[in-house]
């Protein structure tokens, strides 16, 4: 009986109130008590710095191309002064790209675009998707059949073959990549939500608020909704990972983000062909790919356990 | 709290919808110019007439067409005798040997022209996969997607090929071709990529060979779209653009800044005055005065497609884009496109910003490169100035160089004031061997024979090129990795000179003009048979020359049918209907 959250709430200073300890609170003990999760959220910190900060970290513009101001060619090598290179030229932390660019600031501006491709697509699929997987749920029925069924055939495809054919249709670009992937994403939150609304749905709490009168939508989105929300966090968390992962996907194919927008994955893909001659202009935007998804990764992990129930007390 | 829900959720809903609306929306206006631009293709309804006549040994348009609507060049082509063709023409071509040498004139068998001229319309499988040549090499096996076998011709009339086995490979990355010739799984391979020279240099294993800049790099506009239907706005453009950092930066050793559209190791290449030298501050002035002091929004079309005029497309456009916001501040949007509907389009003038293009030599003369761009009914730019397309015309029908130079300075001048296109770059490139391989090539013309190289002792010899030729039926293909592979197996009455540019008889022995340059007497070599075994003779030449041109033959059938360089360099043998 050691574990915070099971300890009876403390009163406070005064000895007159006391705070009740929510959800939310244990989850976030729980949370930062593991390892894995507290080194996927100090990498995240990082990110969300660097993105908010990019402007005021970045040496360079992403898009300023060093010719005629600086005396450094296509595709140099990094030069870091800690690390031996000569204090007499600029430095250059992750080396010129191939338009003579300052690759360090532009990755550093790409953490941006990362973050926003990630937390977008996701919020627009969670939202579509908790709609009609709540809709699905709680109405069942044709709606349940219609709604499901088409979800079923989304799912039938490969999620980036499907996102492909659908940038195709739109036209290459960074919102429409987002559109894409926010739509191959939507079936997942979808049945996440049905299969959560379906064993809320009888619950006790929920037959007393419709006793009382309350309409369908009170019930569905202030009584379902808020109690089927944690598997959808989880699912969002892992979702944001693999919807960046997409969307870098997309950009190497050069259907997403469009140059000389500093994507990750399109730089990646622009420099491919040098992977022998200019390794760091390959190797920096792929470790910076996968430092952000294994963040999310690792996060969605620790909150899957935090929120389990069941897990409560073997932490 | 639950309201406060209820409100950020109708809130994001909102919010998406209006994103995907604004993305719908983008979509649907980048679409709007395609449709109203689409009727300008479909005008022409009335059927061509075909003007040929054809007996075996002679064929022939009548000869009064050749002052009518009739606009190719051909007014016979006639066997006299079993080794001498004669070739009329309507007017004087001073670059008829330069051209007859082209592989697109390949001579084949006329019992095979006719065995494999399919009926639906185009050649059997036969015809376009396993060609018959004269050629020192023979197809054996085409593996499609992976190789094509060559084996050694055994009635080849030259010196037999050093090593037996040809084979073609293909990569379009250049560090997986570069990789693949570091392991010694091939013996050559093009188009090293330009950050890969000194790699290649220092590595005593391999050998480079530089290939001369026989072509140019272009930033083309279509004049029918605003703004480039200003010519100011178009010189402003010209003169904004640092060209000199684009060679600096993007090009391999050996490339050089444009100074006219044709490259000036070709004879009377470059006659007139140097293009714009960059000026910044004019260029802006020149732009504010046009109308528009703080620049506009357009768009960079190109193909993500490695040629040896534009090696880095992808770079070279950022930088493009990069430079124009910086100098002109003109917003370019980046647009790629599939490399089969970008030439359709381009070529078409259906572009409505800049577009990035080029062009590598087929013969070495100023016709190639100005005629075919600068012709009066060519629509790529948009309208085509009589400033230069007249001067044009007019020289290509002059044999002596000293004369049609003052043609060639008014033609390039007019060009240099109307600025239809901004010629940026003649690109150098190269190709590498391993260091054993004795005769190394890399031919300016693209057309590399490995029958005249001897990969160290081996017996078979491993070309590795960017792309998997389309078919073998060159007589109706314009891409240059489809040709080499023809050029392996089959032979034109003349070739070009190892590593150069000049016309050697191959076929012919000698092919000599009459004093007016309009009557050319061939002469065929005696004792040629083709791979499968049957003799070479003037009729051959005639029935292969009867497929390229007579619209109204049987065997006019090809691949797309298009006969693009039959078309281009001797006009088909046809008038446009009434």
């Amino acid at each position: 009986m050691e574990n915070d959250e099971t300890k009876i709430p403390q009163l406070d200073k005064e000895g007159l109130s006391h705070k009740s300890v929510n959800l939310w609170q244990i989850t976030w003990r729980r949370l930062f008590r593991r390892r894995s999760a507290l080194v996927g959220m100090g990498i995240l910190g990082l990110l969300v710095f660097i993105a908010l900060t990019a402007q005021w970290l970045a040496p360079y513009g992403f898009d300023e191309v060093l010719i005629g101001k600086e005396n450094v060619s296509s595709r140099e090598k990094p030069c870091i002064h800690l690390l031996g290179c000569p204090a007499d030229q600029p430095q250059h932390l992750a080396g010129i790209d191939g338009n003579v660019r300052d690759q360090y600031s532009r990755l550093l501006y790409g953490a941006r675009l990362s973050l926003m491709v990630g937390f977008s697509t996701v919020t627009f699929a969670i939202i579509i998707g908790t709609v009609l997987g709540a809709i699905a749920g709680y109405f069942g029925g044709w709606w349940d059949n219609i709604i499901m069924r088409f979800m079923d055939v989304l799912l039938a495809f490969p999620s980036l073959l499907l996102a492909i054919a659908i940038v195709t249709v739109l036209g290459p670009g960074l919102i429409n990549a987002l559109i894409a992937i926010g739509i191959v994403s939507i079936p997942a939150y979808a049945r996440v939500m049905r299969a959560s609304v379906l064993t809320v749905r009888e619950m006790e709490y929920v037959s007393a608020t419709r006793a009382l009168g309350g309409s369908n939508m009170q019930i569905l989105f202030l009584r379902i909704l808020p109690n089927a929300l944690t598997p959808l966090i989880v699912q969002g968390t892992l979702g944001i990972a693999s919807a960046i992962l997409d969307a870098a996907a997309l950009s190497f194919l050069g259907l997403g983000a469009q140059p000389p927008t500093p994507e990750w994955g399109s730089m990646l893909g622009a420099e491919r062909n040098q992977v022998f001659t200019a390794p760091h202009l390959v190797f920096y935007p792929g470790l910076m790919i996968m430092l952000t998804v294994l963040s999310f990764n690792l996060i969605g992990d620790g909150l899957r356990d935090a929120l389990d129930p069941r897990l409560a007390h073997s932490s | 709290m639950k309201r406060n829900l209820y409100a950020l959720l109708s809130l994001l809903m909102l919010a998406s919808l209006v994103l995907a609306a604004c993305g719908g929306g983008a979509a649907a206006t980048e679409e709007a110019p395609a449709a109203t631009e689409a009727p300008a293709a479909e005008e022409e309804a009335v059927p061509d007439i075909n003007l040929a006549t054809y007996d075996g040994t002679s064929l022939s348009v009548p000869a009064e067409e050749c002052n009518g609507d009739y606009i190719g060049e051909f007014q016979s082509i006639e066997a006299t005798d079993d080794h001498t063709v004669v070739f009329t023409l309507c007017r004087p071509d001073p670059a008829f040997l330069s051209k007859i040498a082209f592989s697109v004139y390949s001579i084949y068998p006329s019992e095979w022209i006719e065995s494999t001229a399919g009926g639906d319309g185009t050649r059997t499988s036969e015809g376009l996969e396993a060609p018959i040549g004269t050629g020192p090499y023979m197809i054996s096996e085409w593996n499609r997607g992976e190789s094509i076998t060559f084996k050694a011709n055994p009635n080849y009339w030259g010196d037999a090929p050093a090593a037996d086995t040809l084979v073609f490979r293909w990569s379009s990355e250049s560090a997986a071709r570069l990789l693949e010739l570091q392991s010694g799984t091939v013996d050559g391979i093009d188009n090293v990529g330009p950050d890969d020279f000194d790699v290649v240099r220092g590595d005593a294993n391999l050998s480079l060979n530089e290939r001369p800049a026989l072509n140019v790099f272009y930033i083309g506009f279509t004049n029918t779209f605003a703004p480039f239907d200003n010519q100011d706005v178009r010189q402003a453009v010209a003169k904004g653009i640092d060209r000199q950092r684009i060679v600096d930066n993007f090009y391999p050793a050996g490339s050089e800044v444009a100074s006219h559209f044709t490259p000036c190791s070709i004879p009377g290449g470059c006659e007139g005055d140097d293009w714009y030298d960059f000026d910044p501050v004019a260029a802006k002035e020149q732009l504010a005065a046009a109308g528009f002091p703080d620049g506009f929004s357009t768009k960079i079309y190109y193909r993500d497609v490695v040629r040896s005029y534009l090696p880095q497309v992808s770079n070279v456009a950022q930088d493009i884009q990069a430079q124009l916001k910086e100098n002109l501040n003109i917003d370019a949007e980046i647009v790629v496109m599939e490399s089969g509907a970008f030439i359709e389009e381009s070529t078409a003038g259906r572009l409505d910003g800049m577009y990035l293009l080029g062009w590598g030599a087929d013969y070495p003369h100023p016709t190639n490169f100005l005629d075919y761009h600068f012709g009066a009914a060519n629509p790529q730019f948009g309208n085509q100035s009589p400033t230069y397309y007249e001067p044009i015309a007019k020289a290509a029908q002059i044999a002596d160089p000293a004369e049609s130079a003052p043609l060639y300075a008014e033609a390039n001048n007019a060009l240099k004031e109307f600025v239809p296109m901004i010629p940026v770059a003649h690109g150098g490139s190269g190709t590498a061997y391993r260091a054993d391989v004795t005769g190394q090539q890399a031919s300016p013309l693209g057309n590399e024979l490995f029958s005249a190289m001897d990969p160290g002792g081996r017996d078979v010899f491993v070309w590795m090129q960017n792309a998997e030729p389309i078919s073998l039926f060159c007589a109706d293909e314009s891409d240059g990795e489809s040709l080499r592979a023809c050029e392996q197996v089959t032979e034109a009455l003349y070739s070009y000179e190892i590593n150069g540019t000049a016309a050697v008889p191959a076929l012919a022995e000698k092919c000599e003009p009459n004093a007016s340059l309009d009557v050319w007497t061939c002469t065929l070599r005696q004792g040629v048979t083709f791979s499968d075994g049957s003799a070479f003779d003037a009729s051959d030449v005639v029935a292969t020359f009867n497929m390229g041109l007579n619209t109204g033959s049987p065997t006019h059938v090809g691949n797309t049918n298009a006969w693009e360089y039959y078309d281009y360099l001797w006009g088909l043998m046809k008038k446009p209907g009434q």
